[in-house]
């Protein structure tokens, strides 16, 4: 095989990419796990684990860089580490999310819910998968795999629909729930950004196995 | 708009050996296409046959068409000479002739019967300011052209081609012998050239076709493989062979 060295690069690559999106998933499930269970000790390690995350991100840019400097990339290879340097800012965002969570947790510390949280969780658990899925069609170089993913997007903004509904009407009738009330609000506009950043995700999949951007989002 | 060149199912052989079978490709006005391809794959038999250069070796035969504006190139009858006044060229290597600087840019126009001395004067130094080169040579122009560096020989071979006020400019990877600097001033006036004069560059440097042209060919055993906007064709080409190519992974 001729350039050996770079194609063994863009594996290590690949590796480093998905370890970094194995913590972004964990930190997700832990941050939503902390606020369901009313965990402030899991919660300060997710806030204090999204450093690691952060030098993950400079890690791998940094790989990159040295790889389009040295290597000088064309054609799928380029396509394979700009896609790369594009996800990995949507991991870092989403791991942001994940510590905004875990913020919310700490704040709602001490107060009792005001409902109990059935779709946050359902949610959550749609868009971490949604984060899997966006690196497994990554790593397969797939389509199909990326567009099953996308689709997922729509059953975590119908969720997001519902879960705004009813938290605006318990809002309405229960002046006194409305800190709490708009805090999940929040929690569940994070949830929604980061199952949006695992679709970018999916359209940089696209376009690093077709060469064409497609813009999936609305 | 119409094309400047357009060649239509072009064939050569060397003897019996097909070095381009069948190519069909259109070169644009004021663009800068860059011929890219392994060894031996004919994009120097396709740029040489663009001047009908390839013609002066013995056993070549072409078929097909090379359309400059409306005169068919190949036709027995038209001349030679004034082809290559219409499509000049700068080869590998600088060859200056033994002459001094000034006499190699008025060779073309001597020939053509421009004897007016201030006329002449006039074209050499609008020539070799085209070139670039002008602000290194003024005040020395009667020195030999073997005298100067290897990349000012190249600029200055490059003056010559377009003291002749070609339309076309082929140059066969002009930048093979020289180092990076000369190099860069030579992508730099092929930049500048761009626009007024079609160019057609045959480069085994890629980066140097992505660099300076607006549009390239990528060759392989003498078909043409595929051509496209360079942007296009080095982040994301169509055919797999190109792609082969471009990441280094072509095992021929």
């Amino acid at each position: 095989m001729i350039r050996q060295y770079l194609s063994d690069q863009l594996v290590e690559l690949e590796q480093e990419l998905l370890r970094m999106g194995a913590v972004v998933e964990d930190q997700l499930r832990a941050a939503v796990r902390a606020l369901t269970e009313k965990n402030s000790a899991l919660a300060r390690e997710v806030i204090q684990e999204d450093d690691r995350v952060d030098q993950m991100e400079m890690d791998i840019e940094r790989r990159c860089l040295t790889l389009l400097a040295l290597q000088q990339p064309l054609a799928s290879d380029l396509r394979i580490i700009s896609t790369a340097l594009k996800i990995i800012t949507d991991l870092e965002r989403m791991a942001d999310h994940a510590a905004d969570i875990a913020k919310v947790t700490l704040r709602l510390e001490n107060e009792a819910f005001i409902k109990p949280l059935v779709d946050i969780p359902e949610m959550a658990r749609l868009a971490s998968s949604m984060v899997r899925l966006a690196l497994n069609a990554y790593v397969h170089r797939s389509i199909d795999e990326a567009y099953t993913m996308i689709r997922l997007d729509d059953d975590v903004d119908h969720l997001y629909a519902a879960i705004f509904r009813d938290l605006i009407e318990l809002i309405r009738d229960r002046p006194d729930a409305a800190g709490q009330g708009t805090h999940l609000l929040f929690v569940a506009n994070y949830i929604e950004r980061v199952a949006d950043h695992a679709t970018n995700i999916g359209e940089w999949v696209i376009f690093m196995v077709t060469g064409e951007r497609k813009e999936m989002n609305d | 708009m119409e094309p400047k060149l357009r060649v239509e199912n072009l064939s050569v052989w060397y003897q019996r050996q097909p070095a381009l079978k069948h190519v069909t490709l259109s070169v644009e006005e004021g663009e800068v296409l860059a011929l890219i391809g392994p060894s031996g794959c004919g994009k120097s038999t396709f740029l040489r046959t663009l001047n009908r250069l390839s013609e002066e070796q013995v056993g070549v035969r072409v078929t097909g068409s090379i359309l400059l504006g409306d005169l068919d190139i190949h036709q027995p009858q038209v001349d030679v000479t004034q082809i290559r006044r219409r499509i000049g060229m700068v080869f590998q290597a600088p060859n200056p002739f033994p002459f001094s600087i000034f006499d190699n840019v008025a060779y073309g126009p001597r020939l053509q019967g421009a004897a007016d001395p201030a006329a002449l004067r006039k074209i050499v130094e609008q020539s070799l300011r085209q070139a670039a080169l002008w602000d290194e040579v003024r005040g020395k122009l009667r020195r030999p052209a073997l005298a100067l560096s290897g990349g000012q020989q190249q600029r200055l071979c490059i003056a010559r081609a377009l003291a002749v006020n070609p339309e076309v400019l082929l140059m066969d990877e002009p930048t093979a012998s020289l180092d990076p600097l000369s190099t860069a001033k030579i992508e730099e006036l092929v930049g500048a050239l761009r626009g007024q004069y079609t160019i057609v560059m045959v480069t085994h440097n890629l980066r140097q076709a992505a660099r300076v042209s607006d549009r390239t060919a990528f060759f392989l055993d003498g078909t043409l493989v595929e051509v496209g906007p360079t942007r296009q064709i080095f982040t994301a080409p169509q055919d797999s062979r190109t792609e082969q190519y471009l990441t280094g992974r072509f095992e021929s």
